[in-house]
């Protein structure tokens, strides 16, 4: 982070606090794709989108010398906005496709997104201030800015809500019963599209959130979406598709990426985080009994 | 020679010529090379996510491959036909792997594996630029020796092989196959089609047509760089695919030429180009399904019915072959299938509680219950969609807990509650696909004797040309039926088979079932239509809850106060 003058730099310390940060943005990106594919049972591929949107959205708008918070929140709105316009757009309409009809519609989404993004603000990256500033932390021998340090606990405070509000409120308890079965969900009484709009909305809202945080330490380009859903998905696979242990698995994706980042260098970072999802595959190929993807 | 052959035969001449015409401008030998051999890399992405279904977004890191193997191996001095058979061969063994890895997983995996290969060979060929050439690319210079019109000539012709190996590959049992994967894993592996394995030799297949079209790209381009490997020139593909018009023959090569030309009349939009690009992707994916080869191929119909008709006498539809074998099972006193102590588990609940029951040759017996009973966990767990935790079923005395999930379509026919057939084929089609799994020793118009004999004891015959997808529910229900008891299976089971049916196909259902006990099978229905279930069947069982309540004469197990309670009770 470039942080620190001091002499005693602690490498394994740097890449824990560089890979909890990195692992709070996958795990919100995770969290996201989960609840996500519980309500509509699709993998969206646009979902990193709403990274690339909430991070973009806030630069130009800070650019303008908007008042920073102002910036960030219609970043925020601008991801959850986009998110809630696919699912409204695209994926109401074509409800009768079949899965990987709908998952080529979220990736064609994705990549007309990252063209918009392309000729909008150009192929250069961006960023925007800290919101919180001041001198980084000293921890071990590693320095954690104080915005690191923000973005560690708001993003995992609100990706940990999300376990919690599905377990403890109605709504929470309306979303895993559209997940089981919507059908089901529908006779009794509960409104699956509203169900299935709030949860892109979270999904949207909460990939920006991961942006509005990192942008300031890492910039943002208008191609960074498709990378950040392939975490997402490895950390939302790794899993099992449910949000508690796809918190987890984020976080430590970050903390393993950040590891081979500073041991193996960054050219290594892109084949590990390949292998990590050739591990993920076969983990789960273990549980299944015959050929194919069968769900009866 | 049908005129229409001939027709096809003087387009296909003009298009081979018309690079030299000059009558398109942009449209020369050099682009049209090109666009061959795009087109030849596209005829595998046809197969695996044209006619499977399979999403596929590495064709170009596929492409790239052979060529960075081979040019790498150039540069170090190895000879040259060692280079092209190490690069073709290498590529291919990680596609093979790719399908290992990936193809038995639901289809997102397939999806994001591709998508980030494609980011590793792209990024492995920027990070060692000593080897790979990085970003100003690797030289290859050997195709140079060839003229420009030898390398047209060349592209021509490998696209001509490519397009005959696809249609000699994509017909008859193989596509019927293909198609059924791509509508319907599950009923696929019930009518014992190795789902997994056909999907990682189509992954296969697929991806050496895109290796042999990178190979002859790089030496007649002369260059690779790593965008060629990358996500992008991946996605640039499916986008041509399906402008060009997914699982039709010449969808691949319509959408390279439109697309490739496109881009040289435009003179690469530069900052617009991407914006552009996407937008004509979005719309293709949600709009324009079939693309252009799709809204050609109903007038090429017309007119070329239109010219054979005028030339030949109508087509003999292929008909003859032997009649089904009429084997009578009844004299056999053992069970044909016996559950014993059956139970299933799904996380803490119990669906399936210590069930058994026999069913004999040549007898039709009922399982009823309320929904949510285990009646098709059941079901599932005899065809071999699933394991049971514990307890047997065995078939003919043969423990069916050892017999994998394929080999046991000869044995068992099953039909759904919904039919899952496949809507794209006919309905001789349908019945044809569970033929070609369960005796694949016979020929092509044996299995069309075979299943039309089938469907016209069924009452159905009339229907054999049509398309399923333009056929009625009810008539879909009973061709299914016919598809499950195909080849005499010694056990059927049916899925609520008088769901939606109108009384007078519930009466010809009847007497399709007693056919079926004729010819001594053993039939096990799920069906909540009581009145039906006792004109029908003399024995059966009663599950609540996973358990069974009731077993016997169905006159009597329906009249048992439990039985009153489990099942009318929940509905009074």
């Amino acid at each position: 982070m470039g942080e620190s003058g001091n002499a005693e730099m602690n490498p394994l310390s740097q890449a824990v606090i560089s890979g909890l940060m990195m692992g709070t943005v996958y795990a919100l990106l995770a969290t996201g794709l989960v609840i996500v594919y519980h309500t509509s049972q699709i993998m969206n591929i646009a979902h990193g989108e709403a990274y690339a949107v909430g991070g973009i959205v806030s630069a130009v708008m800070a650019g303008l010398s908007l008042p920073l918070w102002l910036a960030l929140a219609a970043g925020v709105a601008a991801a959850a906005a986009f998110a809630v316009a696919l699912e409204w757009l695209m994926l109401r309409p074509r409800r009768d496709w079949s899965i990987n009809g709908l998952i080529l519609v979220t990736l064609a989404v994705a990549f007309f997104m990252r063209g918009v993004l392309n000729l909008w603000v150009g192929a250069d990256p961006l960023s925007f201030p800290r919101l919180v500033s001041g001198r980084a932390l000293r921890i071990a021998g590693g320095a954690l800015p104080p915005q690191g340090l923000l973005l560690i606990i708001v993003g995992l405070a609100a990706a940990l809500a999300v376990p919690l509000f599905l377990a403890a409120t109605r709504p929470g308890r309306q979303l895993r019963a559209v997940a089981e079965n919507p059908d089901a969900a529908a006779l009794m009484g509960v409104n699956v599209d509203r169900t299935r709009t709030m949860a892109f909305a979270v999904a949207g809202a909460y990939g920006a959130l991961g942006a509005v945080l990192l942008v300031p330490l890492i910039s943002v380009d208008f191609q960074s979406g498709l990378g950040m859903t392939m975490r997402g998905f490895i950390a939302a696979a790794l899993g099992g598709m449910s949000p508690l242990p796809a918190v987890l698995c984020g976080v430590g994706l970050g903390l393993a990426e950040a590891l081979v980042n500073t041991y193996l260098g960054a050219l290594a970072q892109d084949p590990i985080v390949f292998l990590a999802l050739i591990g993920v595959a076969l983990w789960q190929s273990r549980m299944i009994r015959f050929g194919g993807s069968l769900r009866a | 020679m049908r005129p229409s052959r001939v027709l096809a035969l003087v387009l296909v001449v003009c298009a081979v010529a018309s690079p030299y015409s000059g009558l398109v401008p942009g449209w020369t030998p050099g682009l049209a090379t090109i666009v061959c051999f795009d087109a030849l890399s596209l005829l595998g992405l046809n197969l695996i996510f044209g006619v499977v279904g399979m999403l596929a977004f590495g064709q170009a890191a596929f492409l790239a491959l052979p060529a960075y193997g081979a040019g790498i191996l150039d540069t170090l001095g190895f000879p040259f036909a060692l280079d092209i058979i190490a690069g073709i061969g290498g590529s291919l063994l990680l596609a093979f792997l790719m399908a290992r890895i990936f193809v038995r997983l639901p289809g997102m995996y397939l999806a994001v594996g591709t998508l980030g290969f494609g980011y590793v060979v792209e990024g492995l060929a920027r990070a060692f630029p000593a080897i790979s050439g990085g970003a100003s690319g690797l030289v290859f210079s050997r195709g140079r020796a060839i003229g420009a019109d030898a390398w047209y000539a060349i592209a021509v012709a490998a696209l001509a092989i490519g397009i005959a190996l696809y249609s000699w590959l994509v017909r008859g049992a193989f596509w019927r196959r293909l198609r059924t994967i791509c509508h319907d894993e599950l009923a696929a592996a019930v009518l014992g089609i190795d789902v997994a394995g056909v999907k990682s030799q189509v992954f296969v297949v697929g991806c050496a047509f895109a290796v042999f079209a990178g190979i002859l790209h790089a030496y007649y381009v002369g260059v690779i760089i790593p965008e060629d490997a990358g996500v992008d020139r991946s996605l640039e593909q499916v986008g041509m695919l399906m402008v060009g018009g997914l699982g039709y023959l010449l969808g691949p090569l319509i959408g390279t030429a439109l697309i490739q030309w496109l881009f040289i009349v435009t003179g690469y939009a530069q900052r617009y180009e991407l914006v552009i690009y996407g937008a004509a992707f979005l719309a293709a994916v949600a709009f324009a399904r079939e693309g252009i080869a799709g809204w050609l191929d109903r007038p090429w119909r017309i007119i070329a019915g239109w010219l054979d008709r005028r030339a030949t006498p109508s087509p003999v539809s292929p008909h003859g072959g032997s009649s089904p074998i009429a084997e009578t099972r009844a004299d056999r006193s053992e069970a044909c299938l016996a559950v014993s102590h059956v139970s299933k588990q799904f996380g803490g609940v119990r669906a399936l509680d210590d069930v058994g029951f026999s069913v004999g040759f040549g007898e039709i017996f009922a399982i009823v219950g309320p929904n949510g009973a285990g009646k098709s966990t059941l079901f599932n767990i005899v065809s071999g969609i699933e394991a049971a935790s514990a307890g047997e079923v065995r078939l003919m005395g043969r423990d069916l807990g050892r017999v994998a999930i394929a080999n046991r379509a000869p044995l068992i026919g099953r039909s759904f509650q919904v039919a899952r057939l496949v809507p794209d084929l006919t309905a001789l089609g349908n019945v044809m696909v569970r033929l070609d799994q369960i005796d694949p020793t016979l020929n092509e118009s044996q299995r069309v004797g075979r299943a039309l004999a089938q469907l016209e004891s069924f009452g159905l015959g009339s229907l054999a040309d049509q398309l399923v997808r333009e056929l009625p529910l009810g008539q879909r229900k009973l061709i299914d039926l016919a598809r499950a008891a195909v080849g005499d299976p010694p056990l059927v089971l049916l899925d609520e088979p008088a769901v939606g049916l109108t009384s007078d196909e519930l009466a010809h259902l009847a007497g399709l079932l007693d056919q079926l006990r004729g010819r001594g099978s053993a039939v096990v229905i799920v069906e909540h239509n009581m009145e039906f279930v006792i004109g029908i069947a003399e024995r059966g069982i009663v599950l609540d809850s996973g358990r069974v309540i009731a077993m016997g004469r169905v006159r009597e197990i329906l009249r048992d106060p439990r039985v009153h309670e489990a099942y009318f009770g929940a509905l009074a």
